[in-house]
């Protein structure tokens, strides 16, 4: 892992994430101090969780906007699941899971298949995703979470004295589920031959089809697979806030898209890792939680995801059309003189030579 | 037969829509022989690659034996597993990955495993690299290699598969003379290990330097193989041309009567040190090879992707062009390759078509289109142009062809340029409408426009040019006067 972390983008933003912690650190002491960064790591481990889905799309040039409907879709069928069917902790993991994957097949479909533009594709089943759930739920929160299920999410794992209070923390246990969804799509990048083949799209699709890739079914599973990731962030979502509110998650694909682009992912396909995406992540949240520390107003925030999202894609944009034009069309005759024959005969030519009289 | 081919290409046609690409080939390639297929721009020399690729099917009737066994359908598949490697000119590799993953990547595929070996795959990449005797850092990102050695890295990937036959599509074009030599070595070291190549190529010189055999094609037709010593440069370029003159030729004339000069033209990687004049009411062609500099210098001069030194001259004066606006400002139109067939908005009546290059001009202070001015200028370029049906709100889609490309050409006229480049203006359409575009332009010119003409198409240029200049690989070769001009001339100094 070091041998890429010295040359590429990571290190640049690993830098700037280092920069940012230090001048917020300087504005508001609070900020470097074990309580606030297990906060600000709770409150967004379902960030990081979709992230790792949206990576794998924006990998292969794709764009997914439906992720905040298919998250707040979860959490409304796990949330009435538990009320009204059963609290057994496996099966609201297995629903969440399964009803994540069904809708982000249903995506990977409509791209795969009837080959719709993913930006169109996923704003439509986005619409429908939020429209059928209004009417289903009338935007009323789903209380009454049942008990075992709230234990479940407030187990904590060792203990962290808080200096200048009796409280002691301890990395609560959504954490892990973090780790085991960015653990699980780094090996599958590495190790599987999905998982290369979906850089391979991402870097010339015509070429990864010549040499046998099937491009439609990476293309589905990849959907697929950021289906199971969001499912599983919507029950880690539930067991941290303990009701659910079919709102909660408007807008949210912008935080989700912006963390991975911060995170040196190109929009443009090809480019970005599992670990550049957790910094990207990582600097997301803290800008997030400087700006809360500096008592900016909150609708700051969503202009500052809007500039770095545009500016990050900017520059990919620009460095892609650079090297474009760089490169050479034209193999040029570097001797003027009209190369030797291999028998004579330049004809009528007046030659180039009487054209530049002047 | 003494030896069996590794390939062999029997009676195999290509039929699309309307055209026949390619009649009746007939291709023998020998193991461990360097063999070049030569044709000009459009004898179908990349439509007979796809064929062996397995990207078209043939016709019915067709025969390919591959190491004498005879193939029902070829997929790309069944090609790659037959030894058979093509590389693009874009030699379909992924930028974004490993010089080790860019050579493996093939065979991952093939093989059923799920997982990756990484082991396996540096394993595979060192191997291929090594055949070829290079080294090149197998954890390079592709990207970051030179044009030159990202085809080694694609001839590698083709070794992967076993390849017997490797295609080569234009392998020289952007190579460097000292890398053109250690790609040479390289090729001759595979046909030592017994793999045979197809070599296309437009550099005769290197050709001659490469190549054991060559077949050539003409207009879709199987001309013949020869040996290196059945042919020099004039036989074999004797043997390319000669596609039939079916146009109205019509009569040179000389005309000294400068409206538009370029001096020294150059612009880095696309042309270098471009001089030439343009006459009132002269046509001429600029011809030369698919990639020689031709639309890149009409862009160019157009102000699309500025030059990076030269100067421009319009009546004496010199001017500056930056983008495309100086350029209309200054009476120089340029109309793209397919334009004259593609540019019309064909749900759109003719009158709109007509206007809308000029609708500042035709538009009162508030950005109101003046229907009285419109009108006129529509009545005006329908009899100019003699457009039939004269009835400005007929359907553009409902015109007939050559209608069609005069509403195109006078909505470009209606700038009222000075100069036309246009390229390619004929691509693509059938006998009787490029004889009337010929018609149309020589009007223009005789009114006394300066028309530049950009075509492959060698009659095409004979028939229509008072003056001819040949592009060869960024330069100017030639420039000659049309009177007496044949194929062969401009062909000896394209190549």
């Amino acid at each position: 892992m070091f041998s890429y972390i010295k040359k590429s983008k990571e290190m640049g933003i690993l830098l700037i994430l280092i920069v940012i912690s230090v001048i917020i650190s300087l504005f508001n002491s609070s900020f470097l101090t074990i309580g606030n960064l297990l906060d600000v790591v709770k409150s967004n481990i379902v960030l990081g969780m979709m992230a790792m889905g949206m990576l794998l799309v924006l990998l292969t040039g794709g764009i997914d906007v439906s992720v905040a409907s298919i998250v707040a879709a979860v959490t409304v069928i796990i949330g009435r699941f538990m009320v009204d069917v059963s609290s057994n902790i496996f099966l609201i993991f297995l629903v969440g899971c399964l009803s994540g994957s069904l809708m982000g097949m249903i995506n990977g479909l409509l791209i795969a298949k009837l080959k719709i533009p993913p930006i169109v594709a996923t704003l439509g089943t986005m619409s429908v995703i939020f429209g059928l759930m209004l009417y289903l739920t009338n935007g009323t929160w789903i209380t009454g979470i049942p008990q075992n299920f709230i234990d479940f999410g407030q187990i904590t794992v060792g203990t962290f004295s808080i200096p200048g209070s009796e409280k002691t923390m301890g990395i609560p246990i959504q954490f892990f589920f973090f780790v085991f969804a960015a653990l699980l799509t780094w090996f599958m990048l590495k190790y599987t031959v999905i998982g290369r083949g979906i850089y391979a799209i991402g870097g010339n699709k015509e070429s990864a089809e010549r040499i046998g890739m099937n491009a439609d079914k990476i293309n589905i599973f990849i959907y697929t697979y950021e289906g199971f990731l969001i499912g599983l962030a919507a029950v880690v979502h539930t067991s941290i806030m303990r009701q659910v509110d079919p709102n909660a998650f408007i807008g949210f694909e912008l935080q989700v898209i912006a963390a991975v682009v911060l995170g040196g992912a190109s929009v443009l396909g090809g480019y970005g890792t599992v670990f550049g995406t957790i910094l990207g992540v990582s600097l997301f949240c803290v800008i997030n939680n400087g700006l809360i520390l500096m008592h900016i107003p909150v609708y700051w925030q969503k202009i500052v995801v809007g500039i770095v999202l545009i500016s990050s894609i900017s520059f990919d944009v620009i460095q892609k059309r650079m090297k474009e034009k760089k490169n050479v069309r034209v193999d040029i005759d570097e001797e003027a003189s009209v190369s030797s024959r291999r028998s004579g005969a330049a004809g009528k030519a007046d030659t180039a030579k009487l054209e530049q009289k002047a | 037969m003494a030896q069996k081919m590794l390939l062999k290409m029997q009676n195999v046609s290509k039929t699309f829509p309307g055209v026949k690409a390619l009649k009746d080939i007939n291709i023998e390639i020998e193991y461990g022989e360097i063999h070049a297929l030569i044709g000009e721009n459009g004898a179908g020399k990349s439509t007979l690659i796809k064929i062996l690729s397995g990207v078209y099917q043939p016709d019915e009737g067709a025969e390919i034996y591959i190491e004498g066994t005879l193939q029902d359908t070829i997929t790309p598949l069944d090609s790659l597993k037959n030894g058979i490697a093509v590389i693009y000119q874009d030699f379909s590799l992924f930028p974004n990955l490993s010089v080790a993953e860019n050579i493996a990547m093939a065979l991952r595929v093939e093989k059923t495993s799920p997982m990756v070996s990484w082991k396996e795959t540096n394993r595979v990449a060192k191997q291929a690299l090594g055949k070829l005797g290079l080294k090149i850092p197998l954890s390079t990102t592709l990207a970051e290699l030179s044009v030159a050695k990202q085809q080694l890295v694609a001839i590698a990937r083709a070794l992967v598969n076993d390849a017997k036959l490797i295609v080569m599509d234009e392998p020289t074009s952007s190579l460097s003379r000292s890398e053109v030599e250690s790609l040479f070595s390289i090729i001759r070291n595979l046909k030592n290990q017994g793999i045979s190549i197809l070599f296309i190529s437009h550099k005769l010189d290197e050709l001659f330097a490469i190549s054991d055999r060559f077949s050539i094609l003409r207009d879709g037709k199987y001309i013949g193989t020869f040996s290196e010593d059945e042919l020099d440069d004039d036989r074999l370029i004797s043997l390319m041309v000669g596609r039939k003159i079916e146009y109205t030729v019509f009569k040179k004339r000389k005309i000294d009567d400068i409206i538009f000069e370029a001096k020294h033209l150059s612009k880095e990687g696309n042309f270098k040190d471009i001089s030439f004049s343009l006459s009132r009411g002269e046509i001429v062609g600029l011809t030369g090879l698919v990639g020689a500099g031709r639309s890149e210098l009409a862009q160019a001069i157009f102000g699309l992707d500025p030059f990076d030194s030269g100067e421009l001259f319009l009546n004496g004066k010199q001017i500056q062009i930056d983008s495309p606006e100086h350029a209309v400002q200054n009476g120089i139109s340029y109309i793209p390759e397919n334009r004259l067939t593609e540019g019309l908005i064909l749900k759109k009546p003719m009158d709109e078509n007509i206007c809308i290059t000029i609708l500042p001009k035709i538009s009162d202070k508030r950005g109101l289109i003046i229907q009285e001015k419109k009108n006129q200028l529509v009545d005006t370029w329908i009899n100019k142009m003699q457009i039939r049906p004269k009835i400005p709100q007929m359907i553009a889609s409902k015109l007939s062809g050559g209608n069609q490309q005069r509403v195109v050409l006078s909505k470009w006229l209606a700038t009222d340029p000075k100069i036309l480049i246009v390229d390619e203006p004929t691509n693509g359409i059938d006998i009787g409408a490029k004889a009337d575009i010929h018609k149309l332009l020589r009007n223009l010119a005789e009114n006394g426009m300066g028309i530049i003409v950009i075509s492959s198409e060698l009659p095409e240029v004979l028939a229509i040019a008072d003056r001819v200049l040949v592009m060869r690989r960024g330069r100017i070769a030639a420039s000659f006067h049309g009177e007496d001009l044949t194929q062969e001339d401009i062909m000896n100094q394209a190549l």
